[in-house]
C-alpha cells in the first residue's frame, strides 16, 4: 500500500506552503508535492482597473518583490501602447531592476539560507536563524543587512519609496536620477563589492564540506528558461527568451515573450493554487523547466561585466553542459549580485540617466499587451488584455515560483528518497527537505497571491492515502 | 556633533487590503505633521534591514493594525527585544527585530507596539470607519509618546 509524508511548515520562505511525500507498496518515496493552499486572486482583483493603475496596484501583491511587478506591469503597458520607451527610461528601468535583484539575493542567501549551511543542517531550527548567524558570524550577518540596504537604497532614490514605487509607468518612468542620487549610490559601492566577495568566497568555501547536498538538492535534468541579448548574454530586463537543456543546448532562442502562451502551458493540481508551467512543445513530463539565478546563469554564455565573468566561468564547470544542482542556486545567485552590482557601477557613468526625455505618450493601441522581466526568483509576466478605454477584461500573471513547482517537487521527492528509510520522517529529513525548497527562494505571496503567513505540513502518504506520518513545524 | 538619535515611527502593512494599511496610513500622517526628532518608516511588512535604523533611534512605535478580538480601543504596550520570533516571513516580529538591533548594531531602543483594532481585510484601499477612528486616536497617541521621549 502506498503512502504519504507531510510536513508542516517549511519556514524562511516568503508565504508559507504544505508538502506531501507519496510511498509505494514498497515503501520508497514515489513522488512528492509542493502544495499551495491559499489564494488571493490578484487577477481577478485588477479586472476593471485602467491599465495606468497596474504598476501601482501589482506591486502590491509582494512586499519582497514589488519592484519586479512595476516593471513587468510597465513592460506590458509599453506593449498595450505600443511604443519603443526612451534609451534613458530603459536605463533607469534596468538600474532600478538591478537594486531589486541585489536586495532580494541578499535577503535570500544572508538571512534565509545561510543559517543552515553555515551553522549546520541539523543545528536545532531555534539556532539554525538569523539570530544564530548573527552570534556565530556577526559581521557577515551585519554586512549582508547592509548589502540588502544598498539595494533598497537604488529603488527608493530612483522610486522615491522603497517599497511599491509607482515609478515605472506604461511607455517609461517618472522621473530621472539626479546627481545627489547618484553619488549616494556610488558611495555604496566599494562596500557593496566587498561583502559580495566576502559571500562568494565563503560559498565556495563551504561548498566543499556540502558536496553531498549538492548531489541530492535537486540535482537532475531538466530544461532551463530565462531571458537572453541577442548575442546570448545575461539579460534581466527586456530582451527575448531562450529554453536550453541540461546538456547545455539551446532548444529554442530568442522566443518574442508577447508569444510565450504558444510555448508555456499551465497545468494545475486540485491540491494546490500553484499552477505548474512546462514547455510546451515537448509536455510533461520532458517539458519540466527551471526559472531564476541558476537558469539565468545556464542559458547565457557570459554576464557581460568582468568580475562575474569570471565566476561565470568558474560556475559552468560545475555542470557538463549546464549546472543541473538546486543546491547551486545559491551560487548562482552571489554571481548575479555581483555582476548586478558591476552594472550599477557601469550606469552611473551614463549621463543618459540624467535624461529629461523618460516616457512615450500614446492611446490604446493594442487591446493586449504582455510583459516580461526576470524577477530575482525566475521570468515574471505579466499579460493583460484590456478595453479600447485600457480598463483590463483579462489579467494572468505567470510568478517564478509557479515556473520552479515541478522542480521543487522533483527536489522534495529526491531528497526524501535519500534520507527516508522508514514510515517516520526524520529530522535530518525535514530541515534538508526545508532547504532544498529554499534553494528556490520561492515567494509563494507573489506564485498565489496568498496573504500573510501560509502554515505548511509535511505529510507521509500510504498508497491508498493513509497518512503515516504528519510534522507540524509552528 | 553627532545628529540626536530620533523617535522612529514605524507604520505597516497592505495598503490594498483596506485596514491591514491602517499603520501605514498612520505613519503618513505623521510625517505630514513634521515633528522635530520624529522620523517616520513606512514598510509593507518589518524586514532585517530595519534593524540597523532602529539602533540608531532613541525610541520606536511599531504602528499596526490588529483584529483581537478583546481589543476594543488602541493599544500601546512596551515592547522588549527577544531572539528567535518570526523575523523573515511576512509577519516579522517587531521584538525579533529589536534583538536584531541589539545583537548586530549594540543598541535596541525603547519600544512601543501601537496596535489598532479593525474589522476588514478586503481588497481596496479605504479604511473602514472603526479603522479610521482609529487613526486619529493613533496620531494622538504618537505625538504624546513622542513629545515625552524627546523632552
Amino acid at each position: 500500500m502506498a503512502k504519504r509524508i507531510m510536513i508542516d511548515p517549511v519556514t524562511r520562505i516568503e508565504g508559507h506552503a504544505k508538502i506531501s511525500i507519496y510511498m509505494d507498496d514498497a515503501g520508497k518515496v514515489s513522488d512528492a508535492q509542493f502544495h499551495v493552499v491559499e489564494f488571493r486572486g490578484f487577477e481577478k482583483f485588477c479586472e476593471g482597473r485602467p491599465l495606468g493603475e497596474m504598476p501601482g496596484i501589482t506591486p502590491r501583491i509582494c512586499g519582497i518583490c514589488p519592484v519586479s511587478h512595476l516593471l513587468a506591469s510597465a513592460r506590458a503597458g509599453d506593449a498595450i501602447l505600443a511604443v519603443n520607451i526612451p534609451p534613458a527610461a530603459d536605463k533607469l528601468r534596468r538600474l532600478m531592476n538591478l537594486g531589486q535583484i541585489v536586495q532580494s539575493h541578499a535577503l535570500s542567501f544572508f538571512h534565509l539560507s545561510a543559517p543552515d549551511f553555515l551553522l549546520g543542517w541539523d543545528t536545532a531550527p531555534a539556532q539554525r536563524n538569523v539570530f544564530g548567524l548573527a552570534a556565530a558570524h556577526p559581521e557577515l550577518a551585519r554586512a549582508g543587512i547592509r548589502l540588502r540596504q544598498f539595494g533598497q537604497e537604488i529603488i527608493e532614490i530612483l522610486g522615491g519609496r522603497k517599497i511599491h514605487p509607482a515609478w515605472a509607468v506604461p511607455g517609461g518612468v517618472r522621473s530621472a536620477l539626479t546627481n545627489e542620487g547618484r553619488d549616494k549610490i556610488r558611495a555604496w559601492l566599494p562596500e557593496a563589492f566587498a561583502t559580495t566577495r566576502l559571500a562568494l568566497e565563503l560559498f565556495k568555501k563551504t561548498l566543499k564540506s556540502h558536496e553531498k547536498e549538492a548531489l541530492i538538492f535537486g540535482n537532475f535534468p531538466s530544461l532551463f528558461m530565462g531571458l537572453v541579448t541577442p548575442d546570448g548574454s545575461w539579460e534581466h530586463h527586456g530582451g527575448k527568451l531562450r529554453f536550453t537543456d541540461s546538456g547545455g543546448n539551446i532548444i529554442a532562442d530568442q522566443l518574442d515573450p508577447q508569444r510565450y502562451a504558444e510555448f508555456i502551458s499551465e497545468s494545475s493540481n486540485q491540491s494546490s493554487y500553484l499552477k505548474s508551467p512546462f514547455y510546451q512543445p515537448l509536455g510533461l513530463p520532458g517539458g519540466m523547466y527551471r526559472v531564476g539565478p541558476l537558469a539565468r546563469l545556464n542559458i547565457c554564455r557570459r554576464m557581460g561585466v568582468p568580475q562575474a565573468d569570471e565566476e561565470l566561468e568558474q560556475f559552468k564547470k560545475f555542470g557538463h553542459g549546464a549546472v543541473t544542482s538546486s543546491f547551486l542556486y545559491h551560487y548562482a545567485r552571489l554571481i548575479e549580485v555581483l555582476a548586478s552590482v558591476e552594472f550599477v557601477e557601469a550606469y552611473l557613468e551614463d549621463n543618459d540617466l540624467f535624461s529629461e526625455k523618460l516616457r512615450a505618450d500614446a492611446g490604446i493601441n493594442n487591446l493586449r499587451g504582455v510583459g516580461a522581466s526576470e524577477a530575482p526568483r525566475g521570468t515574471l509576466f505579466h499579460d493583460y488584455t484590456v478595453d479600447a478605454d485600457g480598463i483590463l477584461k483579462k489579467v494572468n500573471l505567470i510568478i517564478a515560483t509557479g515556473q520552479n513547482n515541478l522542480a521543487m517537487n522533483r527536489t522534495v521527492a529526491q531528497i526524501a528518497k535519500h534520507y527516508l528509510h522508514g514510515n517516520e520522517i526524520p529530522e535530518a529529513m525535514l530541515n534538508r527537505i526545508e532547504h532544498g525548497i529554499r534553494c528556490y527562494d520561492p515567494c509563494l505571496s507573489c506564485s498565489t497571491h496568498a496573504i500573510g503567513q501560509m502554515p505548511l505540513h509535511v505529510e507521509l502518504v500510504g498508497p491508498g492515502g493513509d497518512i503515516l506520518d504528519e510534522v507540524t513545524r509552528s | 556633533m553627532s545628529e540626536p538619535r530620533p523617535f522612529l515611527v514605524i507604520g505597516y502593512g497592505n495598503t490594498l487590503r483596506r485596514d491591514d494599511g491602517v499603520g501605514v496610513r498612520v505613519a503618513e500622517a505623521v510625517e505630514a505633521l513634521n515633528l522635530p526628532g520624529v522620523k517616520v518608516l513606512t514598510r509593507h511588512q518589518l524586514v532585517p534591514e530595519l534593524a540597523e535604523p532602529l539602533s540608531r533611534a532613541r525610541a520606536a512605535v511599531f504602528v499596526d493594525a490588529t483584529v483581537f478580538s478583546g481589543l476594543k480601543e488602541l493599544e500601546l504596550s512596551e515592547i522588549e527585544a527577544r531572539k528567535g520570533g518570526q523575523i523573515l516571513a511576512h509577519a516579522a516580529d517587531p521584538r525579533s527585530l529589536l534583538a536584531l538591533a541589539g545583537q548586530l548594531f549594540e543598541h535596541c531602543p525603547q519600544a512601543w507596539s501601537l496596535a489598532i483594532p479593525v474589522e476588514d481585510f478586503g481588497f481596496g484601499d479605504h479604511l473602514s470607519t472603526r479603522a479610521e477612528g482609529g487613526v486619529v486616536a493613533a496620531i494622538r497617541q504618537i505625538r504624546k509618546l513622542a513629545s515625552q521621549k524627546l523632552a
